[in-house]
């Protein structure tokens, strides 16, 4: 049987066993509803406290301006319709770029349907946002900008530090989807100028269905479900106790790695992309080969099928992801890589490794063997 | 001589597979020859295709040598059903199959 290997971290990591041994104690005894008035539902609540100064603790925020949501996705949704909700849609402009996660590329779509006005702005062929482009965007009604950290398809870093400034100096408020970024990135949002960050368990090693959005204080959103008063009431339900204590664990885990994690999955990216250069001449690498996220790799095997190296690579017991998507009429391309203008070639050819705590050299090697074996039974004829 | 029997062979999307597919059957039946067309999703249902007389594949899954018989590309047919080369490279093969 062919050895298991995970390379894609971006989508999803493994649970920790240190968030694992928290999220069985949530479950076990902190078993009570945090809303309560007595003990069971005091030690739900404390535990809450605690997750919510750990998660605090590791973007450099305050406790209360944390409010814990069932994931990225949903903290996104409220960053954006939050903001925009509170005014009418004549009244209110958005300000984002074509290489957002859907989450964020849909919610928009779904207010200019709503009658507000959006701006996405472009990338160039690195994946990255003109900072000035921001600039030249913003109009006397923008309410909002939001721009992700690190792009989730080819790892540009976006120049958050300028845009916040240039948000700062308009008074506009500053959203960042950090869901690539919080894991191998120091953050301090008050350096990022940022008033709303998206963040999510399942990408740090923690469990599926629980993120959180940090809300600094003094910002007013308009919630978007409504009931108790939970998450000074900006979500309201019973709190998801096991997943907010695995999300702290996993906040922990990663603050105390992030930077040395940073450094060695960097060596072994730019290893990997050697590796793979070394294959053939048609192998390029999207976006930029510098200061990129040290964990994302998009890379191009000019004249293959992406498809069907992805098969073939997962019967080999690799798991990687494409760098598009198919649909019943016609094979989608990556949003991304089109924005970055690529070639359709290029794009179709297209698969992305994601390296996290696990990743080793060893497996870079096997990786590498196996496309030296794969790669000439997967072109086009 | 028994049936001409084609396999069209796909990935992950079992929609576009099946949309193709029901082309090609539409299309055969049109030009009015007798063959049975079955799907493989090489993505579910692993590396080893069902025995057929030609294999019109829409990503590059099998090769003439590990099959034994024909195998044509029909990834154009995704944008074009009637993409003119691709439908005249199967016919030749459907026809050199009754020609003999």
């Amino acid at each position: 049987m062919s050895p298991r290997i995970y390379l894609d971290y971006c989508a999803t990591t493994p649970v920790h066993h240190s968030v694992q041994e928290a999220m069985l104690r949530a479950l076990d005894v902190d078993f009570g509803n945090p809303s309560s008035m007595h003990w069971a539902g005091k030690d739900a609540r404390q535990l809450i406290d605690q997750s919510r100064a750990d998660v605090a603790f590791g973007i450099g925020c305050q406790p209360s301006e944390i409010v814990f949501t069932s994931g990225a996705t949903e903290a996104d949704n409220l960053a954006l319709f939050g903001t925009l909700h509170l005014f009418p849609p004549n009244q209110a402009h958005l300000i984002t770029s074509a290489i957002e996660h859907h989450a964020i590329l849909h919610t928009a779509q779904h207010l200019e349907r709503e009658g507000y006005s959006v701006t996405y702005l472009p990338a160039d062929e690195h994946g990255l946002v003109n900072p000035e482009d921001v600039r030249r965007a913003i109009r006397p009604e923008t309410k909002l900008i939001s721009i992700m950290y690190v792009n989730n398809e080819v790892g540009s870093i976006q120049p958050i530090l300028e845009i916040g400034r240039i948000a700062r100096e308009h008074h506009v408020r500053f959203h960042t989807d950090a869901v690539q970024a919080i894991g191998l990135f120091n953050i301090d949002v008050d350096d990022l100028n940022v008033d709303l960050l998206s963040l999510s368990a399942h990408k740090i090693y923690g469990p599926k269905g629980i993120g959180a959005l940090f809300v600094r204080a003094g910002t007013e959103l308009t919630p978007m479900i409504v009931g108790g008063p939970q998450e000074h009431l900006l979500r309201a339900g019973t709190e998801n106790v096991p997943g907010i204590a695995g999300l702290g664990a996993a906040m922990n885990l990663v603050r105390q790695h992030r930077t040395g994690e940073r450094v060695r999955l960097l060596g072994l990216r730019k290893y990997l992309i050697e590796g793979l250069q070394a294959i053939g001449p048609a192998v390029i690498v999207n976006g930029s080969e510098g200061d990129v996220g040290p964990h994302v790799l998009s890379m191009s095997f000019i004249g293959a099928d992406a498809e069907m190296m992805l098969i073939r690579l997962n019967g080999e017991g690799i798991a990687v992801s494409l760098g598009s998507a198919c649909n019943s009429k016609s094979i989608e391309p990556s949003h991304v890589l089109t924005a970055m203008k690529l070639p359709q070639e290029q794009i179709a050819s297209t698969l992305r490794f994601s390296l996290g705590m696990p990743t080793t050299k060893d497996e870079i090697d096997t990786l590498l063997d196996v496309v030296t074996r794969v790669l000439p039974r997967v072109t086009v004829q | 001589m028994s049936k001409f029997k084609v396999c069209v062979v796909g990935g992950h999307c079992s929609n576009r597979l099946m949309i193709v597919a029901e082309q090609l059957t539409e299309f055969f039946e049109k030009q009015g020859i007798d063959c049975q067309v079955i799907t493989h999703g090489v993505a579910y249902q692993g590396s080893f295709a069902p025995r057929s007389n030609l294999i019109l594949q829409l990503l590059p899954a099998f090769t003439e040598e590990e099959v034994g018989v024909p195998v044509i590309n029909i990834k154009p047919l995704i944008g074009d059903p009637a993409h003119p080369a691709t439908i005249e490279k199967i016919l030749n093969q459907v026809q050199a199959y009754y020609a003999v």
